[in-house]
């Protein structure tokens, strides 16, 4: 069990600049995510991590330790990969008991861990099974247990679920959680699909082109986006964007769309930060699809904050309906219950829910807040 | 950490150069023997000399005149110019036989299940032509004390033996081999693999004998272009295992024919797999010795062969003129390596394609 | 416009069965999706109709023709592969005319052709570029425009988005249904993405090992799954299934479980369901959505059980939490403003109206208990 930390981080291929100096630090026991859209320098983090890649620059910490230099056989990371690398001509019982095998242990204290880390996992059943004959499934979860005998330190996921069926995800996700909370184990795991890693992670570290662009609680990264790529990338569907310009009237700050009609009556607080900026012309402004309601009437209660909008496109989902209403020249999705079914084209009144206003500046996309 | 990269990639470096001098030694050797008079390169007086002191053109003008009769040459008049000529024909057929054939071969075996059983397609008698004379030969025997083997009918009918016998023993090694009821077509080529060339060469030349096919062009071109047929079946294969198999499905479903997907789509993407594999069978017929030394005797005598001849009782081993011929001998295969060296680094790096 | 029907196909490789006896109508200009896990036999479906596949038996209908020895390039439909099988040597123009040039098309009307595509896909700025230096979306383009240029009378997806980041497919499954809309065109879908089956399709079938498990719209699959295995693959968390058996007591009906019983509102409705099957030994499943379970922190009714959260998924437009009833672990999807922590005890009702009940010997479904609810703002009308 270990503490990481990444000091300045920084690794480059060639001119090619793969991780920017990256700075963080996971505490022991912690489940982390490194999220990111594919190029943004999550597996090279991870394998400076493990050892596989030498850093340009920086340092990486296990503990108190500086590990920079020491070998990767060494440093006490277990592995897990998208393709699960177990032996199929073995039995499950031994793929697992592989590692300690390995290390010459009696074969009494073999079988007994082999057995504790079946337990964990679910699999007892299948310890005398050839692992050639199991589903894939059942294949990713040995892969899982032969990397925990070993009680790494460090738990190094490299988006361990890709392959497997979308229904048996479900299940994983919520097993390997539970698994992390058992043993207690510093996990780090690297992923695309940003439903894992809030579902899962502790933390989580959002990455683009090789630089973090905010580490936090799932809770923070989802309700207080540092910047628009996060905004974005959090969320299924994603954050709506409206294109905005601040405005004041009668002592009232207003949100007005660039490009119609819409506009949005802001909080002392929000008018207040907008006042003080020079440029306050060029702003998004961002909501989440769940916090918009759809009404096919105005509602008569605040006619300021209804915005007028027609139905393009409807996604029924099962559990819910995102609608996509256009509201001038912005096309805004909105959560909407299951049964919820305009017509198309049939109008709309939205009802932003003030609370969870993002606003970003446009050049920077920094949240302003 | 740092330190010991230094001193690891120095002794590298070292053992590279070293290596490179081994390896290129023989060739600077030959390359300015050409050059050197007889008293540099026999060596006489126990002098060596590195490079040629006095470069002359001397062994060329022994090796390419005709019907020189001098003090070198008593045992060897013939001019080597007729069987430079001589080699690049028949190697330049025989990749051209070997690759007509070989190439929609391996599309079809890459692009087809073959290890559907109950199918004889047409190329398999010749792709089995080797492996069938070795069966041949005891009825061979048989035949010419019956004296059938210098008909037409007899042959004939040997060969159909040949084929029957030959099939039965493919599908039995194939079941063998791969322990299930596996297609034999692959695998009989792979076959002919198997058997060293000499074993097969004295009734290939039995058998030529009798079809009055040695010492011509075409009996030199059939069994280049057979010999090596398999090494074109094996590596086009490969290289038409790496194209996805979407892309001729794509070509099919917009519009092509077969022939159109595979010329279109599948031919011009293994340009790289189509050079390496043409150098690599062009240097394989270019340098035989074994089957054009049995299957030549003046017309059509090849570089190796004549090279062999440099030699009598009289004047010892020409080194000079051989030297001067080996270094001729290099010059096409490499300008053709040279010709195609930009697609031999694409079908190096053919696996970036897929993804 | 295209009508394909599917007559009874089966189709063999070596002694495996892909394709068992299936039947398939996909009405000319629907967005149809086959949903399938992994080696259902969603592709080889495409690849018979592609005519890239033979069927062994059964018939194969375009418009009404029988198209089963017609030649892959003569029936007129364009396929969209997983790996989108882009010409690597070709320019994306190129790879956009091909199918053009292989019609022998006058060069002036390819050339119109092919700059509409483009610019219906906004790849314009592309067209001089080869697919290596393409990005996942693009190629993804490049691959819609091949098949677009032809106006092919029908449009087979193999898994289009497969490959690309999960939000980006998001992107693209907006654009790609908007598109089919524009051209009106039948679209045959495959994917083993429930949430893309569920969101694009006018109508959908699940596949099994080969076997047609249901062919119906979106939204009678979700809420009336024929079996346990429709009813797992599509939503997500999938249906939580309980094992269950059918008691009579006092003369009703009811279902019992280790921890609850369940009395069917309309219990006559559900002897009306159970007549004339065969129930064995009564052992069903019962089964139940996430979004169906509520949690309460103290008891809301008598009927509400107790359980333990034991790990909470927050996903931030929603929470799933994972509790343990008894043996069972299910998962409820509850609102992200809930406070829940692990290893508390709460008390969990089911949605009486939401329940369904599968045979534990066949899987099929016997009875839900779904009253027909009315849509808001009347039928779905895309």
């Amino acid at each position: 069990m270990a503490s990481i930390r990444l000091h300045n981080l920084r690794k480059t291929f060639g001119n090619v600049v793969a991780v920017h100096s990256l700075s963080l630090s996971i505490a022991d026991g912690e489940f982390a995510a490194l999220l990111g859209p594919s190029g943004c320098g999550k597996t090279t983090t991870m394998n400076m991590i493990a050892g596989l890649e030498t850093p340009t620059a920086g340092d990486i910490f296990f503990g108190d330790k500086r590990v920079n230099d020491v070998p990767p056989d060494r440093r006490g990371v277990g592995f897990v990969f998208q393709n699960y690398a177990i032996f199929t001509h073995m039995t499950v019982a031994e793929n697992i008991g592989f590692g300690l095998r390995v290390q010459r242990r009696p074969p009494d204290e073999i079988r007994r861990e082999v057995h504790k880390v079946a337990e964990l996992l679910d699999i007892t059943h299948l310890l005398t099974t050839r692992a050639g004959k199991l589903s894939i499934n059942d294949m990713q979860k040995v892969a899982i247990g032969r990397s925990m005998i070993m009680k790494p330190r460090i738990f190094l996921l490299d988006e361990p679920f890709s392959n497997l069926d979308a229904s048996f995800r479900f299940y994983m996700r919520g097993e390997l959680k539970r698994l992390q909370r058992e043993i207690g184990q510093t996990m780090i795991y690297v992923t695309h699909d940003q439903v894992e890693a809030m579902s899962m992670a502790d933390k989580i570290a959002v990455m683009d082109f090789g630089v973090l662009q905010q580490f936090g609680t799932p809770d923070e990264i989802y309700n207080t986006p540092a910047n628009l790529f996060v905004a974005n990338f959090i969320g299924s569907p994603s954050m709506n964007f409206v294109r905005c310009r601040y405005c004041q009237e009668n002592g009232q700050g207003y949100l007005v769309q660039q490009e119609g009609p819409a506009r949005l009556v802001l909080d002392a607080r929000r008018r207040h930060l907008l006042a003080q900026r020079h440029r306050a012309d060029d702003l998004v402004l961002g909501i989440r699809p769940e916090f918009i309601h759809a009404s096919p009437t105005m509602s008569a209660a605040e006619p300021e904050t209804a915005w007028p909008g027609r139905v393009v496109f409807l996604e029924p989902l099962g559990a819910r309906t995102i609608v996509h209403v256009r509201v001038g020249a912005d096309t805004l999705q909105v959560a909407a219950p299951a049964d919820y079914r305009p017509a198309l084209d049939a109008p709309q009144w939205l009802t932003l829910d003030p609370r969870f206003l993002h606003v970003f500046d446009a050049q920077s996309g920094l949240a302003i807040r | 950490m740092n330190r010991s990269r230094w001193w690891t990639a120095l002794i590298r470096y070292v053992l590279l150069v070293v290596v490179t001098v081994v390896a290129i030694f023989p060739t600077y050797w030959m390359a300015t023997m050409a050059f050197k008079p007889k008293t540099e390169w026999t060596g006489a007086g126990g002098v060596i000399y590195w490079y040629p002191h006095n470069p002359t053109l001397e062994n060329f003008r022994t090796l390419l005149a005709q019907n020189q009769v001098g003090k070198f040459f008593r045992a060897n008049t013939a001019s080597a110019l007729p069987s430079i000529r001589n080699s690049l024909i028949v190697a330049t057929l025989g990749t051209l036989f070997a690759f007509g054939v070989g190439v929609l071969a391996a599309y079809g075996l890459s692009r087809h299940d073959t290890s559907a059983q109950g199918h004889f397609p047409f190329y398999l008698p010749l792709v089995r032509l080797a492996l069938l004379v070795i069966i041949l030969m005891p009825f061979m025997l048989l035949g010419s004390r019956l004296a059938i083997v210098d008909k037409w009918y007899g042959i004939g009918g040997l060969i159909l033996i040949g084929i029957m016998v030959d099939d039965r023993i493919g599908r039995l090694m194939a079941r063998v081999y791969t322990r299930g009821p596996v297609g034999n077509l692959p695998f009989s080529i792979l076959q002919l693999r198997m058997f060293p060339p000499i074993a097969i060469m004295i009734p290939i030349m039995v058998m030529w004998a009798a079809f009055a096919m040695v010492d011509t062009l075409h009996g030199l071109v059939l069994i280049y272009g057979v010999v090596t047929f398999a090494f074109v079946v094996w590596l086009m294969k490969s290289f038409f295992d790496e194209i996805p198999r979407e892309l001729d499905e794509a070509a099919i479903v917009d519009g092509s024919s077969y022939w159109g997907a595979f010329f279109k789509v599948v031919l011009p993407l293994s340009k790289g797999g189509l050079a390496a594999t043409a150098l690599f069978v062009f240097i394989l017929n270019w340098s035989d010795f074994l089957v054009a030394l049995l299957l030549t005797n003046e017309k059509w005598t090849t570089i190796p062969v004549f090279l062999n001849r440099l030699v009598s009782a009289e004047t010892g081993a020409q080194y000079g003129p051989k030297a001067a011929l080996g270094l001729i001998a290099l010059i096409p295969v490499l300008v053709f390596g040279i010709a195609i060296q930009r697609y031999l680094v694409r079908g190096l790096t053919f696996g970036a394609i897929k993804k | 416009m295209a009508h394909l029907q599917l007559n009874h196909i089966t189709k063999r490789f070596g002694r495996i069965e892909a394709i068992k006896h299936l039947s398939l109508d996909i009405r000319n200009g629907e967005f149809f999706c086959l949903l399938g896990p992994p080696g259902a036999g969603k592709t080889t479906l495409l690849r018979l109709i592609a005519g890239l596949e033979r069927p062994d038996e059964g018939d194969i209908y375009i418009d009404s023709v029988r198209v089963n020895d017609v030649f892959p390039g003569d029936r007129d439909v364009a396929i969209v592969f997983q790996n989108l099988a882009l010409y690597p040597h070709k320019t994306v123009y190129e790879n956009i005319a091909f199918p053009l040039r292989e019609r022998k098309i006058a060069p002036a009307e390819i050339e119109q052709r092919v700059r509409a595509a483009a610019k219906l896909l906004h790849i314009e700025q592309l067209l001089a570029r080869k697919p290596a230096r393409l990005s996942g979306g693009e190629r993804q383009r490049v691959a819609i425009g091949r098949a677009l240029v032809r106006r092919p009378r029908a449009y087979l997806m193999d898994e289009p988005l497969a490959n690309l980041d999960a939000r980006l497919r998001l992107e693209m499954r907006v654009e790609l249904k908007h598109l089919q809309k524009d051209l009106g065109q039948t679209f045959l879908y495959v994917t083993n993405d429930q949430i893309e089956a569920l969101s694009m399709a006018d109508r959908m079938a699940v596949l099994n090992k080969g076997v047609l498990q249901q062919c119906d719209e979106p939204d009678v699959i979700y809420r009336l799954p024929a079996n346990r295995f429709v009813a797992t693959i599509v939503g997500s968390p999938p249906m939580n299934f309980l094992p269950c058996t059918l008691a009579v007591a006092n003369g009703t009906l009811t279902v019992r479980h280790e921890h609850f019983v369940y009395r069917p509102a309309d219990e006559s409705g559900l002897r009306a369901a159970l007549a004339g099957r065969s129930a064995a030994d009564g052992r069903v499943w019962l089964g139940v959505r996430p979004e169906d379970i509520g949690v309460y922190e103290a008891a809301p009714t008598n009927e509400a059980m107790l359980a333990e959260v034991v790990v909470l998924e927050p996903l931030g437009q929603e929470t799933i939490v994972d509790l343990r009833l008894g043996r069972e672990i299910i998962k409820a999807r509850v609102p992200p403003t809930r406070r829940l922590h692990e290893h508390q005890t709460v008390w969990i009702t089911f949605d009486p109206a939401k329940l369904h009940l599968f045979d534990a010997v066949t899987d099929t479904r016997l009875y839900t208990s779904t009253r027909e609810q009315p849509l808001v703002g009347g039928r779905k009308t895309l």
